[in-house]
Formats: structure tokens, sequence, C-alpha cells
């Protein structure tokens, strides 16, 4: 296993930091992809970030009221070796799912 | 360093099992290392390839075994790594370098088609371009822009490239191996959406029947349509193959696996059989490789063609962001509508 570590990204309009309002997830919950993380309150809203990933929190940064700069460890994941470090995601195998339904009559000439 | 896609694969060494579960990182990584083992003039490297194993860890654990002299990190430039592999050819290695994703290659484009390609030819064959760059390729994995794209007719227009994407890990291994001793240069296409799926691997016999890792390979028989696809195509047909069956239709899957040169008499022999066929390919359907499948089986059986040959592709669309994947990528439904325009098509 490979741990990933998310810093709090820009959120943009020059906010160099954000304060920590509630944790939407706790150390060793398994997160998906744009599951919300956590919400923060900057000077200008208080907003949710969504996970840039899926996997298992290892640790969190910061309680409620905390302050983090951007670009310090917001939260680190646990991921399997043979997706660390990749751009994307494992794709996932589904059973084939269809709506269409074929009707021909053969002619078997 | 981590070795864990190694695990449970066997590394390379002759006691290894005839068949054995492999996904199919494990099957390029066994193929790469048994092509270092057995040719010292091969050499591998890439953004990552060496000390990291690579993004997709296709080198995981190669550079430890084989050294730093046979398997390297480049810098972030792809015309130089295209650049050094003419060289490198030119004094007698066999270079594999490795694009990181499909759309890096496009800085490496003029290396590619105005190196690589006509080295051989404008040398009147005195200096071939033994050469297998490996391209993780097409979408499926929710990549941002630029890493996933469908190259394969854009390699394939030029005259002096092959083309080959494999389907599974079995094919992966065999078409890998037989790819990096070919004297020419050859675009090796790794359906990246594909990469974690396990399968059978018969180490030994690319075919049960005893065939080469050459042409087209028919995947599944059937009576009633072919089904022309390749890379993460394949597979997907192989599940509307099952559906359609479900509906008493009888399809046939046909994975070209060389896209460059066609496997013109194994389109001709399915088709023949079929008298239907829809070509699936995730690339833009304009100029797309279909439009020459679809041409090579026009040609070869017009006369007993019951309907034109269908094609469902990608859009002309730059190829979209990860959450739009599923929208432009051919699923089972748009095969299977391919299908039923085939079936229900009347001259007239």
């Amino acid at each position: 296993m490979a741990e990933i570590s998310f810093p709090l990204p820009d959120l943009g309009e020059g906010l160099i930091e954000a304060t920590v309002l509630e944790w939407l997830v706790a150390p060793g919950d398994q997160v998906e992809r744009n599951q919300p993380l956590v919400e923060v309150e900057t000077t200008k809203s208080a907003v949710e970030l969504p996970s840039p990933q899926a996997g298992k929190v290892v640790r969190i940064h910061g309680g409620p009221g905390d302050k983090i700069n951007v670009g310090e460890p917001l939260i680190v994941f646990e991921v399997p070796d043979n997706t660390a470090g990749i751009v994307g995601t494992v794709p996932k195998e589904e059973a084939p799912k269809r709506r269409v339904r074929l009707s021909a009559v053969l002619d078997e000439d | 360093m981590s070795n864990s896609i190694l695990e449970g694969a066997a590394a390379a060494g002759p006691a290894a099992a005839a068949t054995t579960v492999m996904s199919m990182q494990q099957a390029l990584n066994r193929a790469l290392d048994e092509v270092l083992a057995e040719n010292p003039k091969a050499v591998i490297f890439g953004e990552d390839c060496g000390r990291l194993g690579g993004v997709f860890r296709i080198t995981d654990g190669l550079q430890a075994k084989h050294g730093e002299q046979r398997v390297f990190d480049t810098p972030l430039a792809e015309s130089g790594i295209l650049g050094m592999s003419v060289g490198l050819a030119m004094a007698g290695f066999h270079p594999i370098p490795e694009v990181q994703f499909d759309g890096f290659a496009y800085p490496a484009i003029n290396q590619i088609v105005c190196q690589i390609a006509r080295m051989n030819y404008r040398s009147r064959g005195t200096m071939p371009m033994p050469i297998t760059l490996r391209v993780p390729s097409f979408g499926g994995i929710r990549a941002p822009e630029h890493h996933g794209e469908s190259l394969e007719a854009l390699f394939a227009h030029v005259p002096g490239l092959k083309v080959v994407s494999p389907s599974n890990p079995h094919e992966a291994y065999h078409l890998l191996k037989y790819a990096a001793t070919r004297p020419d240069p050859v675009i090796f296409m790794e359906p990246k959406s594909r990469y974690w799926q396990k399968g059978d691997v018969d180490l030994a016999h690319c075919d049960a029947d005893g065939g080469t890792p050459t042409g087209a390979k028919v995947m599944r028989e059937g009576r009633h349509l072919t089904l022309v696809a390749w890379g993460a195509m394949v597979a997907r047909c192989l599940q509307v193959a099952e559906l359609a069956a479900e509906d008493g239709i009888d399809v046939e899957v046909l994975d070209l696996r060389w896209l460059k040169p066609i496997d013109a008499e194994a389109l001709a022999a399915s088709v023949r059989k079929t008298r239907r066929a829809v070509v699936v390919h995730e690339a833009p359907l304009t100029s797309g490789l279909g439009a020459e499948v679809a041409q090579l089986i026009t040609q070869s059986c017009f006369d007993t063609l019951k309907a034109p040959v269908e094609r469902v592709t990608g859009f002309d669309v730059p190829y979209p962001s990860g959450d739009l994947e599923d929208e432009y990528i051919p699923n089972i439904d748009r095969i299977l509508f391919g299908i039923q325009r085939v079936l229900e098509y009347k001259r007239g």
C-alpha cells in the first residue's frame, strides 16, 4: 500500500487559508472520488471539498476551528500500490447492462 | 521499490507453469523482463520508467534487476525520448521507449514520422529502426485531457510504421515479445483501461493451434455477424456477443490485433461466413480505422454482404474529460444498435 497526501487546494480569489468547520470523513473510512471530505470556511464562503480520488483515509489534518494554509496537508489516503501515482482511476469490472434488444428475421440462404 | 505487480506472476524463469493468471500489467512486465534477459541490446527508457517502474507499473522492478544502463528515466521530453531512440537504433541497440500517455505522443510526432518511420527507407535498408514504442492508449480510466486518446489511425497512416494493440493479458505478453524482436518500428498501443483485469496467459503458446502473434484472431466464433475490434473494445464486443446470443443472434468477434498491416484475409474469411459486419473503435468516426476496415471488407465480400458495414465509434469531438467518457466510448447499447441497423437493412 502507498500513501497519497492531498493538500488544501487553492480555493480561488487570492485566498491563502481556510478554517475547518466539520470533517465529513474520519480515519479508516473508505471514500469514493468526489465524495465530500470536509467543510471549510474562507473569508468568502463555506464550501465542501470533494475527494480528488478514491482511497482509505489514513490521517486528517486540523480539527474544527483550526486554520490550514493553502498547500499544507489536509488529508492522507492509503491506496493499493498498483494504483498509486497514476493519473485517473482503475475501472470497475461491472456486469454488462443493456437496454437494447435485437430483433431480426434471419434468412439463412 | 515495490515489486507488487510481480507478486503472483512468476518472475522470468524456465520452471514457470505453462499457464498462469496475470493482469495485463504483469504480462507486459514479464515480457519486458524476458526481452531484456534474452536480448543484451534491448534498452527500456521513458518518463518514470526506471526508479518508479512506470506510472502504470509496467517496468516495475526491471531497473533493479537489469541495471540503470538497461532501464532508465528520461527528462519530460518526448521528442528527446524518440530522438534518442533513433540514435540508439543506429548504434545497434533495440530501444523500447515508453511515452507515458498517448496524448504525450504528439510532441514526438516529428521524430516518429520523419525519422523512425523513414530511416530504413532513406538508408536503403542499411539503418533499420528496431524500435518498439509503448504507448498506454485509449480511454476508460477517467483521466484528464491528454491522458486518453486513440491515435491508431494517425500511426497506421504513416508508411514504415507497424501498429499493434493487445486486448488481454495473454495477447499482451505474446504481442510485446514479438514486437520487440521485429526489425521494424512498432507502435505498441496498450489499452490502459484493461491493465488491471486478469486472465489466463499461456506463456509457451500464442495460439492453441500453433499460430504466431501475427494478423487478426477470432476471439469468439459466430454465424450471423462479425464484430471487428481491437484493444479495450474487444472485451466489450465479447460482452455484446453474449447479450446478442440471448436474442438469437450468433456474433463472431474478430480481434484485429495488428492495425498496420491489417489482416485483410482474416476479415474476408470471417465476413464471407457471417455476411454482416460492424467495426467498433474508440477513436472518432471520421477517417478512423473503421473506414479502412469497412473498405477491406467491402472489397473482399461485396457480392455476399447482406448490408453495408456499420461503424460504432467515438464522436468527432476532442477526447472528453473523464466524467463524460461513458457518453463517448462506444457502450453496449450503441454496439447493439449498430448490430440492429445491419440486421434490419433492406436492399433497395
